[in-house]
């Protein structure tokens, strides 16, 4: 079993109508074996900026731990909020420093502009290779069949209401075909003004 | 202790050109699962999960794993889905042509020999676990397990597959001889769902048959008729 899919989970964002949305799955587990059902693998790093982490769960929070040093040093430094695109730049940096021996996680941003308030979304693989798309980004052991739902599901320009209801059906119906993710999920939308956090109670299987 | 555990695993083609397609594709499909059958006073209960992987891809997540040997007998698989299904076919037309010459249906003891004579003589090339379950006139409701490798042993209660290694504590500590028959099933439900729960390669819906002389009932639980434990 490759080293990605050792502990499972998987994560989607998504832009909609001046808000994007970004969810995951909570299981952690070894292989077959479920340990715990509330591991969250998005973690907020700014007021309307947040990342995900799926892939090795030791990395990802080494990943999130590293990330947010670099990210409170610039703030400190700068004197203002980091925006998505700079995170980008950042976490692709902070993964090819390890070309050779890399972190096993294939990071989800999701976020607005601190400023213009313009919706943002990018994947990148493991070794900090940037995907800047405009309608949505999958990522973890169940990507296959994500795209796929996602594909189907996903309109341009949705309100954020309809934008929770397509994330979440296309997380919970992917993450059902695969035995590595799920048994739970949480969702974020995230406005210019508020985000909203919800979690998802789903079949635990 | 018979252990039945089998973990889920790939065949991978041995080509380096594997890589460049998905898991799924290179993957032998199991049922890396939850299975169980217990005696009661007048029959048995067996009972599954419903879940079919190609590596790590859901293939079937209502698959149907409590095959029909005799109208009296049935049983359980786990391991390789093709092998599995092999040998019940098979074993299914000897009992059939069996209940011509004997004029009565097969004994329990019979079918469950004629799997074991498959999985022992095979045992190289199969990748097989068994329990085999049904009611016949002589010794009423009986349960004969046959894990990898084919020995085969009857058991009060037979528990198999990867999920069952979440469960040996719980039927140790739980199980009573001589319940009825709702206790039973309810036992069966609340086993399934433990494994079910614990076990990546098991999940979707719980299939349970109960056999008795008077036939089979087969009921299916949906997860939200699952009993709920503490999730940790």
């Amino acid at each position: 079993m490759s080293i990605l899919n050792y502990n499972g989970g998987c994560v989607v964002a998504m832009k909609g109508k001046n808000c994007v949305a970004i969810a995951c799955d909570l299981r952690f587990g070894v292989q077959s074996q479920t340990i715990t059902t509330d591991f969250e693998r998005v973690f907020e790093l700014g007021p309307q900026l947040y990342i995900g982490l799926p892939g090795l769960a030791t990395d990802t929070q080494t990943v999130y731990q590293r990330l947010q040093f670099r990210i409170k040093m610039y703030e400190m430094r700068e004197g203002r909020r980091m925006k998505p695109q700079t995170l980008m730049a950042m976490a692709q940096n902070l993964l090819y420093e390890r070309r050779f021996g890399p972190y096993f996680v294939e990071p989800v941003i999701a976020g607005l502009h601190p400023s213009t308030k313009e919706p943002y979304i990018c994947a990148l693989d493991l070794i900090g290779c940037p995907c800047e798309p405009a309608d949505f980004v999958v990522s973890g052991t169940c990507s296959e069949s994500l795209y796929g739902m996602c594909e189907t599901t996903w309109r341009e320009d949705m309100e954020p209401e309809d934008l929770f209801e397509c994330i979440s059906q296309s997380l919970v119906n992917a993450f059902d075909r695969d035995a590595l993710s799920g048994w739970g999920a949480v969702v974020h939308i995230i406005e210019h003004d508020k985000v909203t956090t919800r979690y998802l109670k789903c079949r635990q299987d | 202790m018979a252990s039945a555990a089998v973990a889920g695993h790939s065949n991978m083609k041995s080509s380096h050109l594997a890589s460049l397609t998905p898991q799924w594709m290179n993957s032998e499909v199991l049922t890396g699962t939850s299975i169980m059958a217990v005696e009661f006073d007048g029959g048995v209960v067996v009972g599954a999960d419903s879940r079919t992987s190609m590596g790590t891809y859901v293939s079937n997540r209502v698959t149907d794993k409590l095959t029909r040997v005799t109208d009296r007998i049935y049983c359980c698989r786990s391991g390789s889905a093709a092998d599995t299904q092999a040998i019940a076919d098979i074993v299914s037309s000897h009992m059939e042509i069996l209940e011509v010459k004997l004029g009565e249906p097969p004994l329990v003891q019979v079918a469950a020999n004629t799997f074991k004579e498959i999985c022992y003589n095979y045992r190289d090339m199969l990748m097989a676990g068994i329990i085999v379950a049904g009611w016949d006139k002589s010794k009423g409701g009986q349960v004969y397990t046959i894990p990898l490798g084919g020995m085969m042993v009857r058991q009060p209660i037979a528990i198999g597959g990867s999920g069952s290694t979440y469960v040996w504590g719980h039927i140790d500590a739980a199980y009573q001889p001589n319940m009825n028959q709702e206790e039973t099933v309810d036992f069966v439900r609340k086993t399934l769902t433990l494994a079910l729960t614990r076990d990546g390669s098991s999940g979707g819906v719980v299939r349970v048959a109960v056999i008795t002389k008077d036939g089979v009932d087969r009921r299916v639980f949906l997860h939200n008729e699952l009993p709920e434990f503490y999730q940790g």
